[in-house]
């Protein structure tokens, strides 16, 4: 689904990525993890289509396609999704409304005719069940004043009303207590299907526990270091990122 | 020291004809003050004078015509004013409105406000006997200078809400006066959208004074127009009164918009509370002071005020200037002014679900200015405005 070739990006000048191989097919799930300023948000950026870096080297594709000259929405639209870290406040824009719209260019993009309005509540109705979100917050201005908990479940709900076929979820557990972690975990795991794949990037190895990964890869300067099954989170949570570093340090 | 006196007033001085002693006074005065020169502080981010002297064209007289198609279709009175002067056979007048063509009587003594009474046709005066759908003035100004002057009475507990629309020509200043005067618990409303011609040239004052627990609400659009001077007051004459004003100018091109705005609590237990919001493309400039004065008397004043402002371009400008004078010791009184660009991240957080560029722009910019037309009370011209910031962002 997604190949990522010997990638390197910098912003300002500043070097974050340096050469990222990874290969997601559908129905994997993978997980990045890695040290704070190993590149794992960077990475997520770049690929959803995050305009302040500059990729230097390297390709991107997706459905065979070179993807780095692609504009945000057109990658959305092809099917990328990323749930943010840090999910953005707009006043006076409803998340009702906003995903209205989203769903309408993505699906005029492809030909189809715009979802009428009982179709969307429909749909609606459906998915908030799946990450047990409440109507009240659909109607109120998107994330504003939302709690972490109800942001990270706001970017799940998107995420089921896109039906994107890569998720990117980038620190998704951050910031939440274990009955939202449960929530979250439980949405993405019910919305995984034989044809689309998700890349989780996380510090930690807890979330892993509810979304259980094919794959892990230990990013560490900007390049993926060790690549495992689930018991290397494990194995990373039981000897620190101290370890990983050590052995980086061994082969130079 | 010899004071500049300006060609226009100069030029103007040829056609001007005394008919009443109000008339004299007025001109004499403003002979007097004079227009505001290069100096004047009320007018710094505004060359008025300089700008009319060079642009307006005095001569320029065309027949005006109303096209009925422009009316607003809600139930009300509808009022046509030609260069000024009512006219009475395209006017609809519901039963109840009183609305009468006078002489003009004593108003604001800054210059535009004294010009305006030295040249207007005639004072038009709307009042009702019973309680009133929307009166609508819809102006159609096709002369060099002109000079409509209107004046709302809205008498003890009555309720009048004036929807106001100007299409003016090319080459043409305009000079227009509305003044409201609120008894007792009355409540009056303005509203307004300003959607000018590039080479046409306005000042607009709308001046507004309140008797105790009275209430008053201006609304005031702006889309474009080569200098838009719009210039507010409103005296809180009494206690328990409440003064609104409301506005949003939304502009590109080379529009200049300056809004001067006043509200002046001259007794305890008032309120007033002012939004404005900018949003500015291209080469275009706003201007927003908002003053707000409370008296010594004025105790337990509670005053507001904010203007925020979206820069969508780098020649854009705009300068913004709170001003408060407060002489009362218990009052309550804030303002806020912002000015930034559109929000990067929430651009890209709607693009990353599919939206285009464009359309979260707009998407961001219609929200921001929702505030500002949720407060308008006639709901067919809500329904324009939101047409009318659709169509500018699309």
């Amino acid at each position: 689904m997604i190949s990522i070739k010997n990638l390197h990006a910098s912003i300002e000048d500043k070097q974050i990525l340096n050469g990222i191989n990874l290969e997601v097919k559908a129905g994997e799930v993978h997980a990045i993890m890695g040290p704070n300023g190993s590149g794992k948000s960077t990475l997520a950026s770049v690929l959803a289509g995050r305009e302040d870096y500059e990729i230097t080297q390297g390709e991107v594709l997706f459905d065979n396609q070179d993807i780095l000259e692609l504009s945000v929405e057109d990658r959305a639209r092809m099917g990328i999704f990323l749930a943010f870290q840090y999910p953005v406040e707009i006043p006076g824009v409803t998340t009702t409304n906003f995903l209205k719209t989203a769903l309408n260019q993505i699906r005029e993009s492809r030909g189809e005719k715009p979802l009428d309005a009982v179709n969307f509540l429909k749909k609606m109705k459906e998915k908030m069940k799946l990450v047990e979100i409440d109507q009240s917050l659909l109607s109120r201005s998107l994330n504003e004043g939302f709690s972490g908990g109800e942001k990270k479940r706001n970017e799940i709900f998107q995420m089921a009303m896109i039906e994107p076929r890569l998720s990117i979820l980038d620190e998704t557990d951050s910031g939440l207590d274990i009955d939202a972690l449960r929530i979250v975990a439980n949405g993405v795991n019910t919305l995984k299907t034989a044809e689309n794949a998700t890349i989780v990037v996380t510090h930690y190895q807890r979330l892993l526990e509810y979304i259980v990964p094919d794959f892990v890869h230990v990013l560490y300067n900007g390049k993926i270091v060790k690549s495992g099954d689930k018991h290397l989170a494990l194995e990373l949570e039981e000897k620190g990122y101290d370890w990983i570093k050590g052995e980086v340090a061994e082969t130079v | 020291m010899i004071k500049e006196q300006s060609i226009l007033l100069d030029k103007l001085q040829g056609s001007f004809k005394p008919g009443s002693e109000i008339r004299e006074k007025t001109w004499k005065m403003l002979l007097e003050i004079g227009l505001p020169s290069k100096k004047s502080e009320a007018y710094k981010y505004t060359q008025i004078t300089s700008i009319l002297e060079k642009n307006i064209a005095l001569e320029v007289n065309e027949t005006p015509t109303f096209n009925k198609r422009e009316r607003y279709k809600s139930a009300g009175t509808h009022l046509v004013v030609l260069n000024g002067v009512l006219s009475v056979e395209n006017s609809e007048i519901e039963d109840g409105v009183i609305i009468e063509s006078k002489d003009v009587s004593e108003g604001k003594h800054d210059p535009f406000s004294l010009l305006n009474a030295a040249f207007c046709p005639e004072e038009i005066e709307i009042s009702i006997e019973q309680a009133s759908s929307p009166i609508f003035v819809y102006h159609v100004n096709t002369i060099g200078f002109s000079n409509p002057r209107i004046h709302v009475s809205a008498k003890a507990n009555q309720e009048i809400d004036v929807v106001e629309k100007s299409f003016n020509n090319a080459g043409t200043f305009t000079n227009s006066y509305i003044s409201f005067d609120l008894e007792a618990n009355a409540k009056a409303s303005y509203s307004k959208i300003q959607s000018y011609g590039e080479v046409s040239y306005v000042h607009e004052t709308i001046f507004a004074k309140q008797q105790r627990d009275s209430r008053f609400f201006s609304n005031v659009f702006t889309f474009s127009g080569s200098l838009v001077r719009n210039n507010i007051t409103i005296n809180l004459e009494d206690e328990n009164c409440e003064g609104h004003m409301n506005g949003l100018y939304l502009l590109d091109g080379k529009s200049h918009v300056d809004n001067n705005t006043s509200v002046d609590h001259i007794k305890p237990n008032s309120y007033s509370d002012e939004l404005y919001k900018g949003i500015l493309d291209e080469k275009s400039t706003g201007v927003f002071n908002g003053k707000i004065y409370v008296r010594p008397d004025a105790q337990k004043t509670n005053a507001f005020q904010s203007n925020n402002n979206i820069l969508l371009s780098d020649n854009a400008n705009i300068h913004t200037k709170p001003q408060l004078e407060i002489w009362a010791d218990d009052v309550k009184c804030s303002h806020g002014c912002t000015s930034g660009q559109l929000d990067e991240d929430a651009i890209f957080y709607l693009r990353s679900r599919g939206i285009s560029e464009k359309k979260a722009k707009a998407m961001i910019l219609t929200a921001f200015a929702a505030e500002t037309i949720a407060k308008v009370p006639v709901q067919e011209m809500r329904d324009e405005l939101e047409q009318l910031i659709a169509l500018k962002l699309s």
